[in-house]
């Protein structure tokens, strides 16, 4: 049933591709989605993107999620001042947001429904993906308060550390798992950018 | 008239030996680094002779490194050009001496903040440039959050050292019981570990990341986030000569707010635009604080543009751009989880 659910996701996904690729060429192709290719698990991260315990020092209580969008980096504070640190891909300039928000909901490999502005940017995107190893949104998806915007995995480990992102945070499919499994609904996310100048 | 001539030719000559005499007097007892440093047209920084991210020439006798840059900074700040760091490589144990007798302007030398440090050698130590201490590096396969989970463990360490000392005062503290193996050099704790002899490395955790590098894999191999001591590393200046005290703390100062503000080598000419009255005051197109400094209005500018922000200065020798790739840790700002803090700059 699930293969059967992918192999729709993939076909669709690539037949929208087909159709849409002359006007997907004439504008900016986005390098940070690609529906239907199968993320490569055994891509290595550079140890900057590399899930790792780290010093940090914050009054805000463990179990709490921060991300610094400058740093490409996602916190998640534990006891004793320190945190789990993973890399990220964020938004790209333009699309970057911050506030405070909670997580909402979770799923595992998610279904993507990319939201109506971003097909409207990338016309040649689907309408609608089956969850699975080809979809953008990985392994896991946290959704973050009433926004579009969503914590997931990824397909491509290697826009981990860069900007290309509509604005939701991607992690790779392992890390995305792993927060996922330490953080509950209600779980209290600060998003940080960079100062203005 | 041979006579007067005469005698206005010994006067002449005892006026001008007497000038001679008062300008070498007064070269050598006038103590403001400052104006000593302006008619060098250079800036003298006492630096280790080679360590890693922090002060090491290349074999063209080309200067890099975290404490190298600082001092570039300075020079920055001064001259507009951070040509004019000229580097002086001291011993661990001459370098206070030589701070001393002014054999160099500023040491910019991994050195450690400690009290005895200024009262021994009447020195003065302006701010932290980097948080330093005793860490523990172990296989990443034993799967260890935290250095309290070392109960047990075999701890290599070098004879002598303060870190030895910390180790011992560590898990006496905290009752966990420990085999410590101490080697005289450190190629052999170094040695003894990589080939599996003790189950954990101790050493200064900017120490850990240098070493890692020269380990059979690098790669299987954690440091943990716990530092057990305090090593606060900061550049040191002589007592008793403000002007020249205020120029070394707040071009750092300067440099940790400009990353605090955003501001950076590659945005300098966007943030001298700016009308934000904290970037306006850095940069100087607000407010006197350079000139007051005895320097330009600009001197901020010049360090972020030539050097950039502390932030920048990091990462490029030590930190992620760098081959050590120290995590941030307690060296970042104090807004993003570390203890970085400058005073405001208004």
């Amino acid at each position: 049933m699930t293969d059967f659910r992918r192999l729709t996701g993939i076909f669709m996904a690539a037949m929208g591709m087909i159709l849409s690729a002359p006007q997907a060429f004439a504008q900016q192709p986005d390098r940070g989605d690609e529906p239907g290719l199968i993320a490569d698990d055994g891509y290595q991260l550079d140890p900057e993107w590399q899930k790792q315990v780290v010093y940090y020092r914050t009054t805000e209580p463990p179990g709490t999620i921060i991300v610094s969008t400058a740093e490409r980096h996602l916190y998640l504070v534990q006891p004793g001042g320190r945190a789990i640190r993973y890399g990220i891909g964020v938004g790209r300039d333009g699309f970057q947001w911050q506030g405070l928000v909670t997580i909402t909901n979770k799923k595992e490999w998610p279904d993507w429904t990319p939201p109506a502005e971003m097909i409207q940017r990338q016309p040649y995107l689907p309408r609608f993906m089956a969850g699975g190893p080809g979809n953008p949104l990985g392994a896991r998806a946290m959704y973050l308060g009433t926004t579009v915007y969503r914590i997931h995995g990824t397909n491509r480990p290697d826009t981990i550390g860069t900007k290309v992102s509509s604005g939701c945070f991607r992690l790779v499919n392992n890390d995305v798992a792993d927060l996922y499994d330490r953080v509950p609904v209600g779980t209290k996310v600060i998003i940080r950018q960079k100062p203005e100048l | 008239m041979m006579r007067t001539f005469r005698g206005g030719l010994l006067i002449g000559l005892a006026v001008a030996v007497l000038v001679a005499v008062l300008a070498t007097i007064y070269e050598f007892y006038d103590t403001r680094t400052l104006k000593r440093t302006v008619r060098r047209g250079e800036v003298l920084c006492g630096v280790n002779k080679g360590l890693p991210g922090f002060s090491i020439p290349d074999d063209k006798g080309n200067w890099s490194g975290f404490d190298v840059d600082f001092c570039r900074a300075v020079a920055a700040a001064i001259f507009n050009d951070p040509g004019k760091a000229k580097f002086v490589p001291l011993d661990a144990s001459e370098r206070f001496k030589e701070l001393q007798s002014r054999k160099v302007d500023i040491l910019s030398r991994n050195s450690t903040w400690s009290m005895k440090r200024e009262l021994d050698y009447d020195l003065y130590f302006p701010a932290v440039a980097y948080y330093d201490g005793a860490g523990f590096m172990l296989p990443r396969s034993r799967n260890k959050e935290t250095s309290l989970d070392l109960t047990g463990s075999k701890v290599c360490v070098q004879s002598g050292t303060t870190t030895a000392l910390n180790v011992a005062d560590y898990f006496r503290v905290n009752n966990m019981k420990y085999d410590e193996m101490k080697f005289d050099k450190l190629d052999d704790v170094v040695k003894a570990y990589d080939t599996g002899k003790c189950d954990t490395l101790s050493a200064d955790v900017s120490q850990l990341y240098a070493l890692r590098l020269n380990l059979s894999k690098p790669g299987d191999n954690m440091i943990l986030p716990d530092m057990i001591s305090k090593e606060p590393l900061a550049p040191v200046v002589r007592q008793r000569d403000d002007d020249w005290m205020m120029i070394v703390k707040w071009t750092l100062y300067a440099m940790i707010n400009a990353e605090e503000l955003g501001v950076t080598s590659e945005n300098i000419d966007e943030a001298l635009k700016s009308k934000k009255p904290e970037v306006m005051r850095l940069v100087g197109t607000e407010g006197n604080y350079g000139e007051q400094l005895g320097l330009t209005k600009d001197w901020a500018a010049r360090i972020i543009r030539h050097v950039g922000n502390y932030g920048e200065m990091y990462d490029r020798n030590i930190g992620e751009k760098s081959k050590l790739k120290i995590p941030r840790g307690m060296n970042q700002l104090w807004n993003a989880g570390g203890v970085q803090y400058a005073p405001p700059m208004r």
